[in-house]
């Protein structure tokens, strides 16, 4: 039982930041065919931003809480500029275009990585804890920090999720997404709600990111590691779903939590990339995929 | 552009490919044995081959990431046979490429199922599945990989032109195939697949023949490559490695076997002035795609073919 309610834990805590990440990219992918490999630098340069700022800040005298908001909501505008720079000058050119896209997100991803690498150092950075103190939970044991920051992971994927389904804006990219064309015949305006889209997935990845930084351990390549599950996730769940996303995400926080603890982590994404062989053998579009 | 003088251009450029090629091995002639600059020869032309494999599956108008995990599989391959072994070279050549081709069959069957983003996402995933395991067996060496992998002794000295030498013969081949009519079947493939189903042929078994020949030339290339470098370690054959093969074609120009020649050969020369900068690696080939997709789209040799028909 209690080995049971840790697995469960392990999962949730874990599933919370993929479903923000995989989100982001299954919103960019639906709203403009856009597979963007350049999506982990989002995540990996707000966590590096915050690394920096939060030691600059608790140096200064200032308490550690507000260091991490004041760094946080700095790192979070930070990545949307980044964000909008990149859809004006690049993403902007090469919508509805996967291939071309995908192409140039890579580059874009490598670019940016080295980038980071100059800027930051090679070296990894560990905050310290946000809120100190352990829970236990019928047997099962978490930080109190994971558990306050899964939480708020939690209800933004949810008022996410609700301002997709509900909202005139999350109406419009959902319409977008479904059939552009039909949707640019009924006056929603296309390329701005490209870039709103495009943005609202750069947010998503910039929220991750602040959510995770008292939690992981930084270094200039942290995004790429998000990004690969972030991708088998929403290859499992089907490009562009969004349900699909969230499906995808707690499927493979499952397989990396209880993979994780009873044989290693190495095998447990070894295992994530069998599952995700024998979805496509059955769906090749994936679980929600359509068509 | 007219489609004449794009016709007339490919004519001429497969002239300039076996003039490339010949100046190519003049040059290594010149500089045998375990120079640098050898070395550096024997890395373009093994890069130039990734690149033309690498491109062979556009031709069905899929990009294959693949490609760095059938590179590594031929790398551990052939170190498995000449070092843990001990058997010939030349059947370390041999076995690898074949290895590689199996493997790619099972992998191209299931996966080529789904394709596009689909197709290219899986293949990533693959090829980082595939270092991930090479990381947990110990008799391969694990983490760190395998070392001693030295070509024959009769050919320590000329290494770097039999590599170049089955370099050619690959791309003779990938060309070869490209201009029959299995390669226009591949073409039409890209251009309208239910099309070419509706006049009986496969698609599905096509495609994977397709991927298992590309698989093949990279197999062999992860054998020449693990000989030329005499070290080989999981990490040379991540993701990274096909984003490098990537960049070579980009930059090079995808519409001509030629494009890999060019893309290869001017990244890899330029990348030895950036090498031992750290990051900038990175930020070079990063930097190599983003500029070649925003600004000439069909690459070098796009450039060239622009003047070409410019003034002709």
């Amino acid at each position: 039982m209690a080995l049971f309610v840790q697995l469960l834990l392990n999962t949730l805590q874990i599933s919370a930041s993929y479903i923000l990440f995989s989100l982001g990219l299954t919103l960019i992918f639906g709203v403009m065919k856009v597979i963007n490999f350049a999506h982990g630098e989002f995540f990996g340069l707000c966590l590096l931003l915050i690394s920096v700022l939060v030691p600059l800040l608790t140096a200064n005298q200032l308490p550690l809480a507000s260091a991490y908001a004041l760094a946080a909501i700095v790192a979070m505008i930070a990545t949307l500029i980044l964000g909008a720079v990149l859809y004006q000058f690049a993403f902007k050119k090469f919508q509805r275009d996967m291939i071309g896209s995908f192409v140039m997100s890579v580059g874009l991803s490598l670019l940016l990585e080295g980038l980071f690498l100059q800027f930051f150092g090679g070296v990894p950075v560990k905050l310290p804890d946000l809120i100190p103190g352990n829970i236990r939970f019928l047997g099962g044991a978490i930080t109190t920090q994971r558990l306050v920051l899964t939480g708020v992971s939690i209800v933004i994927a949810i008022s996410m999720c609700w301002l997709i389904a509900s909202t005139k804006l999350g109406k419009a990219l959902r319409a977008v997404a479904e059939d552009y064309e039909a949707a640019t015949l009924q006056g929603i305006p296309y390329r701005r709600i490209a870039l709103y889209g495009f943005l609202l997935a750069t947010f998503l990845a910039a929220i991750a990111g602040a959510l995770l930084s008292p939690l992981t351990v930084i270094s200039a390549s942290v995004g790429s590691d998000y990004l690969m599950k972030g991708f088998i996730a929403i290859v499992i769940g089907g490009l562009g779903s969004i349900p699909g996303s969230i499906i995808g995400s707690v499927l493979i926080a499952v397989i990396e939590s209880v993979g994780g603890y009873y044989f290693d982590p190495s095998w447990a994404t070894l295992g994530m990339f069998v599952i995700t062989m024998l979805v496509l053998l059955i769906r090749p579009k994936g679980i929600m995929g359509n068509g | 552009m007219g489609e004449s003088s794009l016709a007339s251009f490919v004519q001429k450029s497969s002239k300039s490919l076996s003039i490339l090629a010949a100046l190519l091995a003049l040059t290594i002639g010149a500089s045998t044995g375990s120079s640098f600059a050898a070395s550096v020869l024997m890395w373009i032309a093994i890069n130039i081959l990734m690149a033309a494999s690498f491109r062979f599956v556009q031709l069905i108008g899929e990009l294959n990431f693949a490609i760095a995990g059938f590179v590594g599989i031929g790398a551990y391959v052939s170190g498995l046979v000449n070092v843990k072994l001990g058997w010939s070279f030349f059947l370390a050549l041999v076995l690898s490429a074949g290895a590689a081709g199996v493997i790619s069959f099972i992998f191209g069957y299931i996966t080529l199922k789904a394709k596009g983003p689909y197709f290219l996402l899986i293949s990533f995933a693959f090829t980082e599945a595939l270092r991930m395991i090479y990381t947990k067996i110990d008799y391969i060496g694990g983490n760190s990989g395998m070392i001693g992998l030295f070509p024959p002794a009769f050919l320590t000295d000329y290494y770097a032109m039999f590599v170049v030498a089955v370099v050619i013969a690959g791309l003779v081949i990938l060309h070869q195939l490209e201009k029959s009519d299995f390669g226009k079947v591949l073409i039409a493939i890209r251009n309208n697949d239910a099309i070419v189903q509706t006049v009986g042929i496969n698609v599905h078994i096509t495609k994977v023949w397709c991927v298992v020949i590309s698989s093949l030339i990279a197999g062999l290339c992860g054998a020449l490559m693990a000989h030329a470098n005499n070290v080989i370690s999981p990490g040379d054959f991540s993701f990274l490695l096909a984003v490098y093969v990537l960049a070579y074609i980009k930059v090079g120009g995808e519409s001509h076997i030629a494009g890999a020649v060019v893309g290869a050969t001017v990244l890899t020369l330029l990348a030895q002035v950036a090498l031992g900068f750290g990051p900038f690696e990175h930020i070079f080939y990063g930097a190599a795609i983003v500029i070649s997709v925003l600004l000439m789209p069909n690459g070098l040799i796009g450039l060239f073919q622009k003047r070409v028909s410019k003034h002709g």
